[in-house]
């Protein structure tokens, strides 16, 4: 049996591509780097009226609780982007971010927790 | 007001199941989220700089399970290809774990995700989907052509099947809590 083995080096076709970032509001890359897909954002009571129809969108999607991926996936647009524009929402306070997974992962509480809802399901 | 993610991803080689499995215990349909891709040469500020540039787009599937009204796990399924490494970071970064499925038939398309999680020391457990109920490999077999170290769990599922997918889950979660539990000092 042959074993197709990572080498940490990868040079085959897709190992040439990395995300496309573009420039939103003078921004290539997410400021709050602990904004992972996971990440959580809710919207808060303030105005949105002045706000681009793409990040108005973006604000009304999250009347609950809604993780990035779950924003690019309802409004189609590719995840570095929904971060990046998601990034800019929480700076300028039209939403209100949740604890990003990568904090958690020590937590043996949070872990028991997870047990208990799984095993309800 | 706070709200905690926690992440599960889902991973194994192309048709052994993960999109199936996500499906099976998440509360909505599974999403697909896409990433865009672009040649690493090239440095794109502007999305009119990206004509007649090479760009691709790699999709990742996901669901998710309310545990309670403040914590909700997402389950990532790894891209399709599994060449695009670092979409893998970035699912793997800060999870629980990892499920690897394994397709019996094709026991070698699961080793790359295997390999990935062991390299790393993330939890993860071997999840043989037994696709025409018959199984031509005893757990030896499977451990040994996967070079599985001994306690990584391997349970047998049915991806379609909610709580063969839930004993899987709980399976890694167990497993994630007694490695964290056996590092720390007594
Ligand atoms: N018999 C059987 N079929 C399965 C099982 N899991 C997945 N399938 C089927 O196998 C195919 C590939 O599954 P999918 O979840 O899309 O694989 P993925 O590429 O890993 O996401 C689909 O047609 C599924 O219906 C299983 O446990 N048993
Ligand atoms: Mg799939």
């Amino acid at each position: 049996m042959t074993f197709d083995t990572w080498d940490g080096d990868d040079e085959s076709a897709a190992g040439r591509f990395v995300p496309l970032y573009v420039l939103v509001n003078g921004r290539t890359a997410p400021r709050d780097s602990t904004l992972d897909l996971a990440t959580q954002v809710v919207a808060l009571p303030v105005d949105t009226r002045r706000l681009e129809p793409e990040y108005t969108a973006i604000v009304h999607r999250c009347s609950t609780w809604m993780s990035v991926a779950e924003i690019g996936a309802y409004l189609h647009l590719p995840l570095a982007i929904t971060k990046v524009m998601v990034d800019v929402l929480v700076e300028q306070g039209y939403l209100g971010v949740g604890t990003p997974a990568q904090q958690n992962i020590i937590d043996l509480h949070l872990l028991d927790s997870v047990l208990a809802g799984l095993e309800r399901l | 007001m706070d709200r905690t993610s926690v992440k599960i991803v889902v991973a194994g080689g192309f048709g052994t199941g993960k999109t199936t499995l996500v499906a099976s215990v998440s509360e909505i349909p599974p999403l697909t989220t896409e990433e865009i891709l672009t040649e690493a040469s090239v440095g794109v500020d502007d999305l009119t700089g990206v004509e007649g540039k090479k760009t691709t787009t790699v999709a990742l599937d996901f669901g998710r399970i309310t545990i309670s009204p403040d914590v909700v796990l997402y389950l990532f399924g790894t891209p399709g290809q599994d060449r695009f490494w670092f979409m893998w970071d970035e699912l793997a970064q800060g999870a629980v774990g990892a499920i690897v499925l394994v397709d019996t038939r094709r026991l070698d398309s699961s080793f790359p995700a295997v390999d990935y999680f062991e390299r790393r020391g993330i939890p993860f457990v071997t999840a043989v989907n037994r696709f025409f109920g018959e199984c031509d490999y005893t757990e030896e077999e499977i451990r040994g052509a996967l070079e599985l170290d001994p306690r990584v769990p391997l349970v047998w599922c049915d991806a379609r099947d909610r709580p063969s997918s839930k004993l899987a889950l709980v399976t890694l979660v167990r497993h994630a809590m007694k490695r964290l539990t056996a590092r720390a000092p007594a």
